[in-house]
């Protein structure tokens, strides 16, 4: 791979990693006359590394944070950007005819390919697996995502940065809080306004909720994958008592329209907060009565163990983030280090035995469940107030934000020019994550793909957008 | 586990879904046109205790082939025009088409309008339309009941 070195930006890059920054995203913007890197440092704040590009191409980072290989592919297919020594330069939203441009080349006796998708078998987002195998053996596979392309960003274009919110939520159902939240940090961020506690309160209170229904909707699916239908059936029930829940405290089953730029108009009297608290209780003793269940499942039990692993030194190079990167043993978490939410002494926890498996991220998903119900236990301790950011930081015309979704780390960059929007840049929990369902996949039995598709559980949605 | 599942059995009656009439049934064929994917979370929820579709006779089959209805979410996407499509042609008459959720609707469409072709009634005739953003379990649950009984006198 050569690669063209004379601007500076890969050595600033190379820097920032070696001093154990994580490449976060990367953007084109301007009309595809900038590209921008975010990096996070361990302590949680964010860089944001600029490249002008010149006769159309940057020099890639490929080499150098290869997790941001989709990112690299995304700019070229959406804003025309060309990398210097990102090759080949694979499609990745433009859906090209020819499978092998595509397609990574996969030869030898007997190999063949099995197509699958864009429309699945059962209620399932849509998008295309090619798999290259021999017999049921996975030995490589494609995922071609982006049937779900809505534009929602190149549409936010030019609206106000309060209009902006309704898409930003819009990109996923499963994700609304936790991108609404990581675009009103940015928003915020760049218009130097900072969070009051109580703010940061009823904030951390709808990202928690968020998390919870979406836990036991994960569990319920791996369940499902392995064709349990009593263990699915019984967590299914649980993520319908926990949507109602998010029903009755703020009037919409997936919080929509919870979060806004600027402040929470959200307004919760102690009665209403104490029931909250009483049915998290509820929901949270029969949920470790269903676990306790499945733990003397032998035949759920066996199907788990050793399938579609992800190893602590893969983490990395793939970019894996949240539950999936815990349950390798990497203890990496944003809500640990995130100054604008309530999140006191907020320690990552990692499964017994973080082998990176279908197990250990089925068992991850148990722990933080009970780490959330933790939180807003203690959170909701009182009437939730209707609350405002207060001025406090130095205006920016670029803001940038991590929140830690149900799937993980989340970058939301906004560049705004006075009120308006110029570009918003969405990168999810699931889009970092979707390469990694790739790679745990190979080596697998086909018939396991969907157990090991679950047991990641990403959106379609909020990586297309 | 058997305990937690007769204890699921007093869920159904948290709901009150019309019956319709016995011996019926529908079979669905659901394709997601590029939703958020709060319509297919609500629709798994139709079979969750609470709602048990399941028990009407109506469930979610693997293939067009096989399905009755044809049930879209998502304002349909460019990318997802040529399999919807597809879908469709692929069932088997009678057939019926739901529009499920406010995109699939043509209400509040968001995204780039190069990137949208839909609503789904511009590409295929639609017999049942589902609104809300998402619909509840309960609300699609509902919509599906009905059709039931009105998909007997239906033909296309």
């Amino acid at each position: 791979m050569t690669v063209r070195d004379d601007r500076g930006y890969r050595t600033a890059l190379e820097a920032a990693l070696t001093d154990g920054y994580r490449a976060a995203g990367l953007h084109a913007s301007a009309g595809g006359s900038i590209v921008r890197v975010a990096l996070q440092a361990p302590d949680g704040a964010l860089r944001l590394e600029s490249a002008a590009v010149e006769d159309g191409a940057v020099p890639t980072i490929v080499d150098l944070a290869p997790s941001l290989a989709w990112d690299e592919r995304e700019a070229h297919d959406l804003h025309g950007v060309l990398f210097d020594g990102h090759e080949p330069l694979r499609p990745l939203v433009d859906h090209d005819l020819v499978l092998g441009h595509w397609t990574v080349p996969v030869h030898g006796d007997d190999a063949y390919q099995v197509a699958v998708g864009p429309i699945h078998a059962g209620v399932i987002e849509s998008g295309h697996f090619r798999f290259h195998v021999v017999g049921d053996r996975i030995l490589h596979l494609d995922a071609r995502l982006f049937y779900k392309h809505r534009g929602l960003e190149r549409a936010a274009e030019g609206s106000t940065l309060a209009e902006g919110a309704r898409y930003v939520g819009r990109a996923c159902a499963a994700c609304a809080v936790a991108n609404g939240l990581a675009y009103a940090h940015a928003c915020e961020e760049s218009l130097g306004l900072e969070p009051t506690p109580e703010l940061a309160r009823v904030r951390t209170v709808l990202l928690e909720l968020e998390r919870v229904w979406s836990h036991l909707n994960d569990i319920a699916a791996v369940c499902a994958g392995v064709g349990l239908a009593a263990g699915n059936t019984f967590f299914a029930a649980l993520t319908e008592r926990a949507r109602r829940l998010n029903a009755r405290l703020t009037g919409h089953r997936f919080l929509f329209g919870a979060v806004a730029v600027g402040g929470s108009s959200l307004e919760l009297d102690a009665p209403s907060v104490a029931a909250a608290r009483e049915e998290l209780e509820g929901i949270g003793r029969e949920a470790a009565r269903g676990w306790r269940e499945l733990q003397f499942n032998t035949s759920f039990q066996d199907r788990l163990p050793g399938i579609g692993v992800i190893a602590a030194e893969d983490v990395e190079r793939l970019g894996t983030v949240g539950p999936a990167a815990r349950a390798a043993g990497v203890a990496v978490d944003t809500r640990s280090a995130t100054p604008r939410l309530a999140y006191e002494a907020f320690e990552p926890r990692v499964p017994e035995r973080p082998e990176g498996d279908v197990r250990a991220r089925l068992e991850q998903r148990a722990l933080e469940l009970e780490q959330s119900l933790d939180v807003l236990t203690t959170l909701l301790d009182g009437p939730i107030q209707p609350a405002a950011a207060t001025p406090g930081s130095v205006e920016s015309i670029v803001g940038a934000a991590v929140v830690e979704s149900a799937r993980g780390a989340t970058l939301c960059v906004v560049e705004r020019d006075g009120g308006r929007l110029e570009r918003v840049r969405l990168r999810t929990g699931s889009y970092a994550n979707w390469p990694s369902v790739a790679y745990a996949a190979a080596d697998n039995l086909l018939p396991d793909f969907p157990l090991i598709n679950k047991s990641f559980e990403l959106c379609y949605a909020c990586a297309d957008r | 586990m058997l305990t937690l599942l007769r204890d699921l059995r007093r869920l159904r009656l948290d709901i009150a879904l019309p019956r319709p009439e016995r011996g019926r049934s529908l079979a669905i064929r659901h394709v997601d046109a590029g939703s958020c994917n709060g319509c297919e979370h609500e629709l798994t929820l139709t079979s969750s205790p609470y709602c048990d579709l399941q028990r009407y006779g109506l469930g979610v089959v693997a293939s067009p082939r096989h399905a009755d209805v044809l049930l879209v979410t998502g304002p349909v996407t460019r990318r997802m025009r040529d399999p919807l499509l597809t879908a469709y042609q692929s069932m088997p008459e009678p057939r019926l088409v739901a529009a499920l959720g406010d995109c699939a609707l043509g209400c509040g469409l968001l995204g780039s309008p190069d990137e949208l072709v839909g609503p789904v009634d511009a590409l295929l005739p639609v017999d049942l339309r589902i609104p809300g953003c998402p619909p509840t379990p309960e609300g699609i649950a509902t919509a599906l009941l009905e059709l039931v009984d009105c998909a007997r006198t239906t033909s296309r």
